[in-house]
């Protein structure tokens, strides 16, 4: 039997899995049920791997409600701080001993470290930053062809690699989890033997004290501002729609465009080099809808847009278009917003 | 002590063209050295700018127009500037072209302490290649590098910024550093540095010179390969809110499940 391995990543903090490996499972184990699809005979299992210290049995039956049919614990303490070498090496040496034919990465900080060291050991190709995977019949083989976006996102390339296994890092945000799988399976942990030390200190951590913590993660509603925003020379509006974010219990955010002029915070940055959200609604507020920032929101299920020009691009993606000055219109919400106060 | 700068040179993207095939249309694009290899420069200045026998070279691999990117590295005070360039190498991925770098690097400036890159290029942002040429020159790496604090022949000290803290990493040398952001000065090289540059000739090489063998490099070397390529499309069912705009949008927003 073929296996899709998922390479799992942990919280740093509580060694929690996150969600991206949820979603990772999820495809894999719909990528799984799409080859048998193809070609009958063709089955994959779907393999987690973590390397950490310590993994409770909790996070182990998410993973299997999620779509793992086999968790595994490369397990050390050296896991307990982060080094991509140290983190590839025990990857690896584990890896060689149980091969898989596809291997899926998170596009995250780390997972973009360890994936490269993994493959160019591996002598193989790695697809990055995928948006999408699926399989595609050629010559009566089943290929596994991962899509990125490339170019600024303005071209979308679907990818294949000649040469197993086949290994891409795949976005977060981009796929739904699941936790309906009902069959748990093996349970798995490997000491590794050898790793490499490494010659990296982290010699101090500073906080970032007026920057917190901001997770689209979640976020239901998501009101963005876009460089329409501003006038005067300054960021009013900005302000604005944050307080008017804060009232409804919603998410703010912005295009790079507001961070690159200083108005608002990268962490509020939401495109293909910000923040990817999946909201219930998300509304723009004079944003014009240049590809990267579509990247990052148009999974959104109902998408607005006020734009003062109507061929703006970003009603190309919206279910409801309003050619308005979106000033006005958040004006118009903190009046309603102020009197029911 | 030797740093090293790779450089891409990318197509503009805030001036992409097409040919009506859907191809990109490169022959019509302006070029220009990757912004973030141009931080990576910048920083490798300021630190050969501390040291009397820091010695900067920058490496391009390229068609021959990437002349035009080494010698505007060179303007901007870099000492040396090779140009690796082969039809071979055409069409090579991340991994063909990391090979071709590493080889190079092994043969023609081996004893560098540091090796600079941008954090990725505008064109393909992968983000791989500096990792992998981290794994095949068996260095250690630290990426999305905001500031290079201090940096000598034996250590270097650099600082990650991200929204929730900094974290300021100590790292033995030879490494590799990828930056994310501008954290020098960027000098604008003027008429004075471009003659200065002129005496300073470009070294190229090949894949034979370079000694890396065929079925690494270029189309044949890379696992990867475009299947299709396709211009994102879009079905939406647009509709229109001509009226009771600000009624309409708070139906939406108290509407939706919120918990
Ligand atoms: C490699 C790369 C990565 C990038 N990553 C991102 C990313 O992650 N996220 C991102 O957002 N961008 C990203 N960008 C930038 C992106 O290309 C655009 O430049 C940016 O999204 C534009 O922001 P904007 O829509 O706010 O501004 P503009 O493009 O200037 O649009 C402003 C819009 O506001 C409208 N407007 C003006 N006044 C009003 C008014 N009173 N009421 C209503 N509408 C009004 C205008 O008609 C216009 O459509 C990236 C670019 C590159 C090259």
């Amino acid at each position: 039997m073929k296996k899709i391995l998922v390479y799992g990543e942990l919280n740093s903090k509580d060694n929690t899995i996150e969600k991206v490996t949820f979603e990772l499972l999820n495809k894999a184990r719909r990528l799984s049920s799409e080859a048998k699809e193809l070609k009958q005979d063709e089955e994959y299992i779907v393999e987690v791997v973590f390397c950490a210290s310590y993994l409770v049995d909790d996070e182990i039956n998410k993973a299997f409600k999620a779509g793992a049919n086999r968790v595994v614990l490369i397990k050390d303490s050296v896991f307990d701080t982060f080094y991509s070498t140290v983190y590839a090496d025990a990857f690896l040496e584990y890896f060689d001993k149980n091969p898989s034919d596809i291997i899926l990465f998170p596009a995250t900080p780390k997972g973009r470290l360890i994936a490269p060291r993994v493959t160019v050991q591996l002598d193989t190709g790695l697809v990055a930053d995928c948006i999408e995977a699926e399989f595609v019949l050629k010559n009566d083989k089943l290929l596994f062809a991962p899509t990125r976006p490339t170019f600024g996102s303005e071209l979308m390339a679907t990818i294949l690699s000649k040469k197993a296994p086949y290994c891409a890092t795949i976005r977060k945000g981009v796929f739904k989890t699941d936790f309906s799988n009902a069959k748990t399976g093996e349970f798995v942990e490997y000491t590794p033997i050898s790793y490499h030390e490494d010659r990296i200190k982290l010699i101090k951590t500073i906080l970032n004290k007026d920057k917190n913590d901001v997770d689209f993660t979640n976020a239901k509603v998501v009101l963005c501002g876009g460089y329409g925003l501003y006038s005067n020379k300054s960021d009013e509006y900005y302000k604005k729609l944050k307080k008017l974010a804060k009232i409804t219990d919603s998410f703010f955010g912005v295009t790079r465009k507001v961070v690159d002029f200083n108005l608002a915070e990268q962490k509020y940055q939401i495109g293909q080099t910000g923040s990817t959200v999946q909201a219930k609604l998300y509304v723009a507020f004079g944003v014009s809808g240049a590809i990267q920032h579509i990247q990052g929101m148009k999974n959104s299920k109902t998408i607005v847009a006020i734009n003062t020009d109507e061929n703006a691009d970003i009603f190309k993606y919206s279910d409801y278009k309003i050619v308005a000055d979106a000033k006005k219109v958040i004006d118009d919400l903190l009046i309603y917003f102020d009197i029911k106060i | 002590m030797n740093i090293i700068v790779c450089i891409k040179q990318v197509p503009d993207v805030d001036d992409i063209k097409w040919t009506k095939e859907n191809n990109l249309d490169r022959n019509n694009m302006l070029s220009k050295i990757n912004p973030y290899d141009e931080y990576a420069l910048n920083a490798a200045i300021k630190i050969k700018s501390r040291f009397k026998e820091a010695k900067v070279t920058v490496i391009s691999m390229g068609p021959k127009q990437a002349q035009d990117v080494l010698n505007f590295a060179l303007a901007k005070g870099a000492n040396r500037a090779i140009l690796l360039s082969d039809k071979a190498f055409a069409g090579s991925d991340t991994l063909a072209t990391s090979k071709i770098l590493a080889a190079a690097i092994k043969k023609y400036c081996p004893d560098f302490s540091l090796i600079l890159t941008g954090q990725m290029a505008v064109d393909g942002d992968t983000q791989q290649v500096p990792l992998s040429l981290a794994q095949l020159l068996e260095i250690p790496e630290i990426t999305n590098i905001t500031e290079i604090c201090n940096a000598d022949k034996n250590v270097a000290i650099v600082s990650v910024k991200t929204d929730l803290k900094i974290d300021i990493y100590e790292i033995n040398t030879p490494c590799l550093l990828a930056l994310k952001t501008e954290c020098e000065e960027n000098y604008i090289p003027k008429i004075d540095d471009y003659i200065r540059a002129q005496n300073i000739p470009i070294e190229e090489y090949d894949i034979n010179d370079i000694g890396i063998n065929k079925e690494d490099v270029g189309v044949i070397g890379s696992p990867t390969m475009v299947y299709r390529a396709f211009r994102p499309e879009i079905h939406k069912d647009t509709k229109e809110i001509k009226e009771d705009i600000t009624k309409k949008i708070l139906d939406f927003l108290l509407k939706v499940d919120n918990k």
